[in-house]
């Protein structure tokens, strides 16, 4: 099979799943009214309009969204540090985001001080923004001071666990409708992304994105490690900050808006060399963004529970669903050998 | 700096290097590891760099890549130095071979091959008619061709290395530096490699650094050795001319081992306690080598060995014993 008939095939899996995404749910709206709709025709009740227009259509494209950044970050944590365990997160930019969202929404109890009036959605963006954004210098400096990618690597995991010492600190001591909020966030949430902040957070994807396609030829040479993509003229230190930015934007921004959400940057880019058996990033990155989305848009459907009122928290899907179904492919092929 | 004038050559070294300190800085701290290193790298020439563990080989190596830069002293490349190279054009001008393994399993022989293209390739790395062609040249140039569109999961370790050279063969550069090429291969695999090696340099005119502690297949490949040892300068000169003048025992520190300067072998040293052994040299040189592995046994007054059939006679105390092989001689000696 050839690229080019996987990554139609992907491309039809997409749109089909995206379809589905929209009609199922608490209520089912049928495909071919969905259809119509696209082609003008408006929906026989108006309560469909709001329910896809306002709720749904948002959700699916932030599923879509996060599930590029992710899968893309990841792919470039673990070609940059050669390590198939590397994902998104390890260079502690989920920790920081929890951090942050954390002094948020528990400190007052902790400390005995109201840091805002409410949590408000904005605030709660802002509190993970500045989280991530603290690690990420926090890491700048870090790669600055060390050279050694693996140094790095063990840096970012130790601000990660002492971030999430910081919260158990504070779950320890706050009160148990704060705590709720926060194991909330933590659970991650797809829906609560409306038009406007999807204008924002696409347009970071769209900078992170671009960042790594002006790379892909110096992360192919990574594939031989360090020694030799520097022997070939790649510029690793400008790699290296490509990385910490490109990662920090895509997973900070996803992170901000929708909380961590776990599995997808690991367990993505291992799925694309297992379907598209190359190392070539220019055929896997692209391969891993369509896979994020096509994972993501599915564990997303799921979460919904068609047919039911309520929804399941996205990060227990991607995690109950999505990892036994990894685990297998896993299993099935050699997977050191083709990382 | 300008070239070393006392070179009795007339071609122009491709790099070359005056008294180089070497070392790591460690915070403020200089570790240096080898001083007075003075050497020239020739176009044609296939170079064998040995040395005992720890002697700076590698740090040679890395100053070399502009890696880790010498503490003092500049190593220059024809006539520009090596700190004033962009990382670019040095790609250009050096590609090397590493002893760290590589995994990409899912990667073909051809895709490994491209990749070292990089240098010359544009924003996306995406490969010209023309590098297309120099890849295929470098595949057939490697005997690889048949395996081209295996993956690097499924090579062995003597085809893996042969890919890694092809790769820095498709680099284009005129200087090639190799860490241990040969470390984990088998007798074959490592004269083939070298004999590649030699062939590259030959008939591509490049100059090859080859870092290697065989010694046997340096003596037979080798145009020029650098020998380095612990506190001493570099010493540069062909195999048979650093053998004569006794500067491969620089190889063997301490006591215990010495170079045999007739066939260029490692053995024991061992005091003259051997017999006298007479007979065919073939046959005798094989019954010497079973003694010395076996000095501490009590030694005859002399041994004669004749072929067809092949017997050995021991002269032990006006008794004598004959044997047909020299595990029973051996043997009997033990007893």
């Amino acid at each position: 099979m050839s690229h080019r008939f996987k990554f139609t095939c992907a491309l039809i899996l997409v749109v089909i799943l995206w379809l589905l995404n929209i009609s199922l749910g608490s209520i089912s709206i049928p495909i071919e009214a969905l259809l119509k709709r696209l082609a003008g025709v408006p929906f026989p009740r108006e309560s469909w309009e709001i329910i896809v227009m306002d709720y749904r259509i948002p959700k699916s494209m932030t599923a879509i969204l996060a599930g590029i950044a992710l899968s893309v970050s990841g792919l470039q944590m673990q070609t940059f540090f050669r390590n198939p365990l590397a994902g998104p997160f390890v260079l502690g930019i989920s920790s920081g985001a929890g951090l942050g969202v954390a002094l948020l929404v528990m400190a007052g109890t902790a400390f005995g001080w109201q840091l805002f009036a409410g949590t408000s959605y904005w605030s709660v963006i802002l509190a993970s923004s500045a989280g991530a954004i603290g690690v990420l210098v926090l890491m700048g400096l870090a790669a600055w001071k060390v050279k050694d990618s693996m140094t790095l690597l063990i840096v970012g995991l130790m601000f990660g666990s002492a971030a999430s010492a910081i919260v158990t600190l504070l779950s320890f001591f706050s009160a148990a409708e704060e705590l709720k909020l926060f194991t909330l966030w933590s659970m991650g949430n797809l829906g609560n992304t409306g038009w406007s902040e999807l204008g924002l957070l696409s347009g970071a994807i769209l900078i992170g994105v671009t960042m790594v396609v002006f790379s892909v030829k110096s992360y192919n040479a990574m594939l031989l490690g360090e020694a030799y993509a520097k022997s070939m003229g790649i510029n690793f230190q400008k790699l290296r900050w490509i990385m910490i930015v490109s990662t920090g934007i895509l997973t900070g921004g996803i992170t901000a808006f929708c909380g961590p959400i776990a599995f997808i940057g690991i367990a993505v880019p291992h799925l694309a060399r297992l379907l598209f058996k190359t190392n070539d990033h220019r055929i896997l990155f692209p391969a891993t963004a369509i896979l994020g989305i096509l994972v993501l848009l599915a564990c997303d459907t799921l979460s919904q529970m068609p047919g039911h009122a309520s929804s399941l928290p996205i990060n227990a899907v991607t995690t109950a669903f999505g990892a036994p179904l990894i685990i297998w492919l896993i299993m099935r092929r050699n997977f050191s050998e083709a990382f | 700096m300008k070239p070393n004038k006392s070179s009795p050559r007339k071609a122009k070294p491709c790099i070359h290097a005056k008294d180089l300190v070497l070392g790591y800085a460690l915070g403020k701290q200089i570790n240096p590891i080898a001083s007075g290193i003075s050497f020239e790298l020739f176009h044609g020439e296939l170079t064998c760099l040995m040395g005992p563990n720890g002697v700076g080989k590698s740090t040679l190596l890395k100053a070399i890549m502009s890696q880790n830069l010498p503490i003092n002293g500049e190593i220059w490349f024809g006539e520009t130095s090596a700190s004033q190279m962009s990382d670019l054009v040095r790609a250009q001008n050096i590609a090397v071979v590493l002893t760290e393994k590589i995994r990409s399993g899912l990667m073909t022989v051809r895709e490994l091959v491209a990749l070292g293209r990089s240098p010359h390739t544009g924003l996306w790395g995406h490969l010209s008619a023309a590098d297309n062609a120099f890849v295929n040249q470098v595949l057939e140039l490697t005997h690889l061709g048949d395996i081209a569109e295996k993956r690097l999961s499924q090579l062995s370790d003597g085809q893996r290395q042969t890919a890694m050279i092809a790769r820095a063969l498709a680099q284009d550069s005129n200087i090639m530096v190799l860490d241990e090429p040969t470390a984990h291969l088998d007798l074959t695999n490592r004269f083939d490699i070298m004999y590649l090696l030699k062939k590259l340099a030959k008939e591509a005119g490049k100059a090859i650094l080859v870092v290697t502690h065989d010694l046997e297949v340096a003596m037979e490949t080798a145009d020029q050795l650098w020998i380095m040892a612990t506190k001493e300068p570099l010493v540069a000169g062909s195999p048979e001319d650093l053998m004569l003048e006794g500067h491969l025992q620089k190889l063997l520190p301490g006591e215990k081992w010495e170079i045999d300067s007739g066939n260029g072998k490692i053995r024991l040293k061992t005091p003259s306690t051997l017999p006298e052994i007479s007979g065919p040299e073939h046959l005798t040189y094989w019954v010497k080598n079973a003694l010395r592995k076996n000095i501490e046994i009590p030694m005859p007054d002399k041994i004669v060995v004749s072929q067809n059939p092949f017997e050995i006679i021991i002269f032990s105390e006006q008794n004598y014993f004959t044997f047909s092989r020299i595990s029973e001689m051996i043997r009997f000696l033990k007893n």
